[in-house]
């Protein structure tokens, strides 16, 4: 069977729109140094074998980590290369932690590094390439391109997001000021997160209402930045954690079920995913996850979660589909203050997506984060003694997912 | 950078005829940050002077300089280690193609001949072409010097090549 | 190790330009691997795809690929390497105990992408690209060379191996047309025109489409599922320095350290003997002796000593190799499925007799910088 892994560290680079003052495999060293440092028994010459993953059309490297072995201290070490687009930081994350639970002789610790460079590439046309191929099928029928990128707006760019924002305040009836609660929650937040790009401690919802458009419901105020930045995780056995750091975080749970493609599915085919606010795959990867860990009651049992947000909808929506929170009561929930920094069950305290996006990194910044609230190492630590933590992840074309549960105490049981 | 893609549509029947086609290019510009270490490097380039840097722990050179030295696992302070390099060489490997490859296609053309050049002092290879010999003369072990191009302009494209000594 | 078995598997016909969509054939091979296991989209508990990118020409390969491949409301995941490398994901997860059958696909389709243009942005960007002196071309030439000049061996003894390997693909009905060729000689080889002097054109492994599949599963369903499990009885993978002025390019220090981790945990400890089969990811025909060398089949240099025809000394490469056909992203998992073929009796005209114990192996990177090594034994 496999073996209980454990998170020691966890390690960012600074985000920024522009780390100008790079380049990639130097950006990606900061975050590995980051890491170390909150490990300090740890050297790169420890590690046993890493996983790195990004978002490959965003620098216009294939994969980079070819490049970039030397920087990652990885030099003729075993190092696999997982992406799968917006969800990579969380699925690089998850194999971490499996090429530890696999037990391969000799393979005890793990660094996971994640990270994006957005700033040397175009994001909305790495975005929208997502589904040229879908796409141009459509122009065969005589729709142009431009009014069939508005109007459907492929991969994981904001129009689809839009659709899912518009599904899910049909359901719950709310406006435009609950999705602005969420961005300034989310921003003032990051102001107290060392590493985080949008810093907006005074931020006001009066002042992302007056911003235009993008696709309605969303904002330009609303909507997540593009961000340079890396993150860094320390996977490890049990036994080689409690030596590492005061409290090592268990992994107990990771899914990641997909869905099929929303919306435009497949050769423009069409696809079964009509309503993106669904997201089967979510509630999939939360049984899956729970089960593995052992919650059942996830409401009561988690004190803390990273939900990936890069849109405010989602934030609210991510709540109910991982089982935080009943269908349709996370906008009270809300509101009420019960996901606030001093409240029962506090979410994105690190300013989550919607704050700092580095697509590579981003799904991986959120378990990381979890993981150090469990710590208590966290830049913007939450009062309340955490011991049980979700990070999510959400991409591709509205059907990619990812989930791990974490907590102080080894709860991975086999039968 | 540009990444062309050319979005093509053909929609087959039974015999094969092309019904309708549509054609395109998107552009997909990129701008690659260089880095401090490499950007001393360039400005180095610009005025026809090759740096390195050199890593305290194992003595070794490299050309480009490096934040990482990779055997040893340590960083090479941005403001120490740096190191005046002359502009000879000795050629470690060769090959001659008669491919061309760049950004956006590949094609077949006169023979050219590239060589990986140790620069004296250093302990790795940079890799550029040899002017001015017959591929038949070229010998592992030769020594080379740097040909620059007249007008630098701090970019890998200064070195315009190898000639031999 | 606990042991995990490759209980199905299936590899399209390799094409240099094939009449069907990407997705049919996806669906085609993993569809193909289940109906060979007798096992239905509902036994499926994870799957891992591998594509990459920009061979697909779009960002996020995976995401429209998740039905096709059987990954619907499937625990899945990408792997962007080789498939021999998505193949060590597929194991990592059963291997956890938090999974048990476990697809694993990939592949990928040249005839729709500038193949060589494609490599070229594997390269450093802030150093070598620009120039493109350095590509996928220029550095076979270099590993060829350093490895001729490092051991004095001859063209002619590499394109042997061409020959082989090219008689060997016109054997195997599912490797690329191009490549079966049956009557293929030394002198063909050599003067089958310069691609980066000394490799010559027939030395290549050429790009083609193609997709290939596997199923893996913990010991005791895979017993249930077939009586004739392949175990993955050692892995080991190992990533070499980038730069190409980094690396002695003679040898392949990656494959020699992915062996050592491989045979370390199958208990190998004389390769020459123990091992009746390889399956190796040759870009190359130099490379298939590199690699030869660094297993342990032989000492250094003396790679082209071995008898390695497909009744031979140690065969290798009997299904023909990636010189038989280089689909990316797929031909690494290629390489595993042959192996697993060798050790199930299911290779027909390529059959190497008796063979119990298999070597495969999957590469990424110019001059193989990654390496993966399967060890693998039959029931």
């Amino acid at each position: 069977m496999g073996r209980q892994v454990a998170i020691a560290s966890a390690g960012f680079s600074e985000h920024a729109s522009k780390r100008s003052d790079v380049s990639m495999p130097e950006l990606v060293s900061e975050a590995i140094e980051d890491c170390l440092k909150n490990a300090p028994s740890v050297e790169l010459g420890d590690i046993d074998a890493f996983v790195n993953g990004n978002m490959p059309a965003f620098e216009g490297s294939n994969i980079p980590e070819l490049w970039m072995t030397d920087w990652m201290g990885a030099r003729n070490k075993p190092l696999l290369r997982v992406t799968t687009g917006g969800t990579t930081g969380g699925t690089v994350a998850i194999s971490g932690y499996y090429t530890v639970a696999a037990g391969l002789p000799g393979v005890d610790t793990v660094l996971a590094v994640a990270f994006e460079q957005q700033s040397q590439g175009d994001t909305s046309v790495g975005l929208a390439s997502v589904a040229y191929g879908e796409i141009s099928i459509l122009n065969t029928l005589g729709i142009p391109y431009d009014q069939i990128s508005r109007l459907l707006s492929a991969g994981a760019a904001i129009g689809v997001a839009a659709y899912q924002a518009t599904t899910y305040m049909n359901k719950t009836k709310i406006k435009e000021e609950d999705l602005a609660r969420v961005v300034v929650q989310n921003r003032r937040n990051a102001a107290k997160t060392w590493w985080a790009h949008l810093k907006m401690p005074n931020l006001t919802i009066e002042e992302v209402l007056d911003t235009p458009y993008v696709q309605y419901p969303l904002r330009y105020g609303m909507v997540c930045p593009a961000s340079d930045g890396v993150c860094a995780m320390l996977f490890t056995t049990e036994e080689k954690a409690k030596n590492m750091c005061d409290i090592p975080v268990y992994v107990n749970g990771v899914a990641s079920v997909a869905n099929e493609s929303a919306v435009l599915g497949y050769d423009g085919s069409g696809s079964a995913q009509v309503d993106p606010s669904m997201q089967l795959g979510a509630i999939r990867s939360s049984e899956l996850a729970y089960k593995q860990a052992g919650i059942s009651f996830p409401r009561k049992e988690i004190d803390y979660a990273e939900v990936y947000a890069p849109f405010p909808n989602q934030q609210l929506l991510w709540t109910e589909k991982l089982g935080l929170f009943e269908e349709g009561t996370a906008p009270a929930m809300h509101e009420a203050g019960v996901t606030d920094f001093n409240g029962e069950l506090p979410v994105n305290c690190s300013g989550g997506v919607n704050a700092t996006n580095a697509i590579g990194a981003s799904a991986m910044e959120r378990p990381a984060e979890a993981a150090l609230q469990i710590m208590g190492k966290a830049s913007n630590q939450v009062p309340k003694t955490v011991h049980t933590a979700i990070g999510s992840g959400w991409g591709g074309s509205l059907n990619l997912i990812t989930l791990m549960a974490m907590s102080d105490q080894p709860k991975r049981q086999w039968r | 950078m540009i990444i062309l893609i050319i979005i093509k549509n053909e929609i087959i029947m039974s015999e094969e005829k092309v019904i309708v086609a549509n054609k395109g290019l998107v552009r997909a510009d990129f701008a690659f940050w260089v880095g401090q270490y490499l950007d001393k490097f360039y400005d180095g380039l610009e005025n026809k002077k090759i740096r390195g840097n050199k890593c305290s722990k194992c003595g070794d050179v490299f050309v480009p300089p490096r934040k990482i030295c990779g055997k040893c696992n340590v960083v090479i302070p941005l403001e120490e280690n740096w190191v005046d390099l002359p502009e000879t060489g000795t050629i470690m490997n060769f090959t001659t193609t008669p491919y061309r490859v760049n950004d956006r296609s590949s094609r077949k053309t006169k023979d050219w001949t590239i060589g990986m050049i140790q620069i004296d002092g250093s302990n790795t290879s940079i890799i550029y072409r040899l002017l001015n010999m017959e591929p038949e003369d070229v010998k592992i072990g030769m020594k080379v010097k740097i040909e620059w191009n007249e007008n630098t302009k701090g970019d890998p494209s200064d070195i315009k090549g190898f000639t031999k000594v | 190790m606990q042991k995990v078995g490759i209980v199905g598997y299936y590899q399209v016909k390799l094409y240099s330009d094939a009449n069907y969509g990407r997705y049919e054939m996806i669906f085609e091979a993993s569809r193909g691997a289940l109906d060979k296991a007798g096992l239905k989209k509902k036994d499926i508990s994870t799957v891992i795809s591998c594509t990459n990118d920009y061979y697909d020409g779009r960002t996020i390969s995976n995401c429209f690929t998740v039905e096709v491949g059987g990954g619907y409301m499937a625990d899945e995941s990408k792997v962007e390497m080789d498939g021999a490398h998505a193949v060590l994901y597929g194991l990592m997860r059963v291997l956890s105990g938090n999974h048990n059958l476990a697809v694993v696909w990939g592949g990928s389709m040249p005839s729709c992408y500038p193949y060589h243009t494609v490599r070229l942005y594997e390269t450093d960007p802030t150093w070598e690209r620009s120039l493109a002196y350095v590509n996928d071309i220029t550095s076979a030439g270099f590993q060829m060379r350093a490895y001729m000049e490092k051991y004095g061996v001859t063209a002619e003894e590499i394109a042997k191996v061409a020959v082989k390997n090219k008689k060997n693909a016109a054997k195997n009905p599912l490797a690329l047309k191009e490549a079966q060729l049956a009557n293929l000689t030394i002198k063909d080889v050599l003067d089958s025109g310069t691609y980066a002097d000394p490799v010559t054109e027939l030395m290549v492994a050429p790009p083609c489409d193609g997709v290939a599949a596997l199923l893996l599963a913990p010991e005791k369903q895979a017993l249930k599922i077939t009586d004739k499990p392949v175990w993955i009885t050692g892995v080991g993978y190992n990533q070499d320095p980038y730069y190409l002025g980094d690396r002695d390019l003679s040898g392949c220090k990656s494959m020699n350290l992915a062996a050592k981790m491989a045979y370390g945990g199958a208990g190998i400890t004389d390769p020459y003997s123990e091992i009746d089969v390889a399956e190796l990811f040759e870009s190359y025909a130099h490379e298939e002796l590199i690699f030869a060398e660094e297993l342990g089949f032989a000492d250094k240099g003396k790679g082209a000593e071995i008898n390695s025809v497909i009744n031979g000394d140690l065969a290798i490469n009997p299904s023909g190799g990636a010189l038989g056909g280089n689909p990316p992203c797929a031909t690494g998992l290629i390489r595993v499925i042959e192996a697993v073929k060798q050790l199930t009796g299911e290779a027909g005209q390529y059959q190497v007799k008796g063979a119990k114990r298999a070597v495969a192996s999957g590469q990424i990177g110019m001059c193989a910088q990654n390496n993966i090594l399967y060890v693998l034994e039959g029931n």
